[in-house]
């Protein structure tokens, strides 16, 4: 489903995030992605999405290429992603239901259908009684919650969560990572990148980066 | 196609948003557009009501051919059919106009029966007039020239008073504002699309996080650049409102000044507001320039983004 072909990335001489990273990930796979800080972990999930664009080398999603794909049709491609990210970007001028009504409405939906559909997505990661919250009224852990369900709101092929339990207490930690492991169970395709040990001694595969390159787990 | 609908009127519901965000700023971004386009727009409205009045005068060029003053009412009246040969290929009426009536008709007038009286004798000839009605427009009128230089060279003819000079000058002077109002349009066109881009660059700014996201979760630059396409419209079509209204309340007190003017010279002319088709082509132009504004601005500033 996702595969990594010799890609390297490098943004000046003197900074290179990846080299020559080679690796597969099948169907409806869990896959941890460990590392230090600039190992790389961040520009690999961020290539999977095109918001990086690879060096040299290629990567496929779906059999797809996806460097060889045409800035307009980036938007298609995202659509099947699920993003979540460190700092979660959720727009704190409208409430937590309009965050994850968002990519619906990108998509086109009728407003009642995308209100049903993020209600039920609130609702699986036990956030829907905040639904007409502020973002900026929530805790780490709760806004987490929110931008997983904006991710999988429209049902996305592959979630691509990046630290998703920097900054989060266990507790809270152990409701984002069960959310996603939940949604993988479901089938769907989970990259999870972390440095956090915790997170890891429940992994299934990990995926080891440092300076840019793959030490375990590519296979 | 029902999602091409929806998709549309999110971006509409979109750009009310913004511009309830920031009624105020609006509102002001509004007025000046306006202020801009209320000079055009009165110009115009002043054209298209000279237009008319220009054009009836066009359309009657009036040729006076006065007859030799010794000639008796029959030498003067045997130049009729002379007059209909020569204009046989044009439209043409010609009136005679006896000494006696060209008199009374002046007496009429009143304000030189004094003079006339002090000359005893009546010291008018007998004439013609002549309406010549074969020239569509003001610029035609220049023909009549030919028509009168062939009218004095016919014996019996004293004089041949051609009245399409002012014709002639009214048009030249139209067509000089025609042209006034045409660079000033485009100079103020110009500062309508300069407002419009500095209001959408700004509203590009404070909402760059709204569009990274968006485009994050796979919104593509047309579902980005929409509503503040919408944006620029709503903004022109409200600042053409705003301008077409003032020229209209402009319109009472200039009529009141313009009635006391045209009365001295026994004319009727007033302003009247434009035709309800002409002013929905200027709303339609202004919610345009807004639309080009809000695209050069988008482009250029989402382009800086990404």
């Amino acid at each position: 489903m996702i595969e990594f072909k010799f890609v390297s990335k490098q943004y000046s001489p003197d900074a290179i995030a990846l080299r020559e990273v080679s690796l597969t990930i099948a169907k409806g796979e869990l896959v941890y992605l460990a590392g230090p800080s600039g190992a790389g972990k961040s520009t690999l999930l961020k290539m999977i999405a095109a918001i990086e664009r690879p060096t040299s080398g290629s990567i496929l999603v779906n059999g797809q290429d996806i460097c060889k794909l045409k800035k307009a049709s980036v938007p298609y491609l995202r659509r099947k992603l699920g993003l979540i990210l460190q700092q979660q970007r959720l727009l704190t001028d409208r409430s937590v239901l309009a965050n994850v009504m968002l990519p619906l409405m990108v998509l086109g939906d009728a407003k009642g259908e995308a209100e049903r559909r993020a209600r039920a997505a609130l609702a699986r990661v036990g956030m829907e009684e905040r639904a007409f919250a502020r973002p900026m009224e929530l805790s780490g852990g709760e806004q987490q919650r929110v931008s997983i369900a904006r991710a999988i709101v429209n049902r996305p092929q592959i979630i691509l969560a990046d630290e998703p339990t920097a900054n989060l207490d266990r507790a809270a930690a152990d409701k984002v990572l069960d959310a996603l492991r939940a949604f993988n169970a479901a089938g769907v395709t989970c990259m999870i990148s972390t440095h956090d040990e915790y997170v890891l001694d429940r992994a299934a595969r990990v995926i080891h980066l440092d300076h840019g390159q793959v030490t375990g787990g590519a296979a | 196609m029902k999602s091409w609908f929806r998709q549309h009127h999110f971006a509409v519901i979109a750009a009310l948003g913004n511009v309830r965000k920031a009624p105020g700023s609006f509102l002001f971004n509004v007025f000046v557009v306006a202020i801009a386009l209320t000079l055009p727009f009165a110009g115009l409205t002043l054209l298209e009501n000279i237009r008319p009045m220009s054009q009836q005068l066009s359309v009657d060029p009036e040729i006076s051919v006065f007859v030799a003053p010794g000639a008796t009412r029959a030498e003067a009246q045997a130049l009729q059919p002379q007059l209909q040969e020569l204009l046989k290929d044009r439209k043409a009426r010609i009136a005679f106009v006896p000494r006696e009536e060209a008199l009374a008709s002046l007496n009429a007038k009143g304000s030189l029966s004094n003079v006339i009286d002090s000359l005893g004798d009546n010291p008018l000839p007998d004439g013609y007039v002549i309406k010549l009605d074969s020239f569509g427009t003001a610029a035609d009128a220049g023909r009549v020239d030919a028509v009168a230089a062939q009218l004095r060279a016919l014996p019996g003819v004293d004089a041949v008073q051609v009245d399409s000079a002012w014709v002639k000058r009214l048009a030249a002077l139209m067509g000089v504002l025609r042209t006034v109002l045409l660079l000033l349009a485009v100079t103020l066109g110009m500062v309508v699309v300069a407002v419009v881009f500095n209001t959408i660059r700004l509203q590009v700014l404070t909402q760059r996080e709204e569009i990274a996201v968006s485009k994050l979760l796979g919104a593509t630059d047309n579902f980005i650049h929409r509503p503040f396409y919408y944006t620029g419209i709503l903004l022109g079509l409200c600042a053409g409102a705003v301008a077409l209204g003032a020229v209209a309340l402009a319109m009472n007190p200039l009529n009141t000044a313009i009635g006391e003017f045209a009365r001295l010279y026994a004319s009727q002319f007033q302003l009247y507001p434009l035709h309800p088709l002409a002013m929905a082509g200027l709303l339609t132009i202004s919610a345009g320039l807004g639309l080009v504004g809000a695209m050069l601005s988008v482009q250029r500033h989402l382009a800086r983004l990404n």
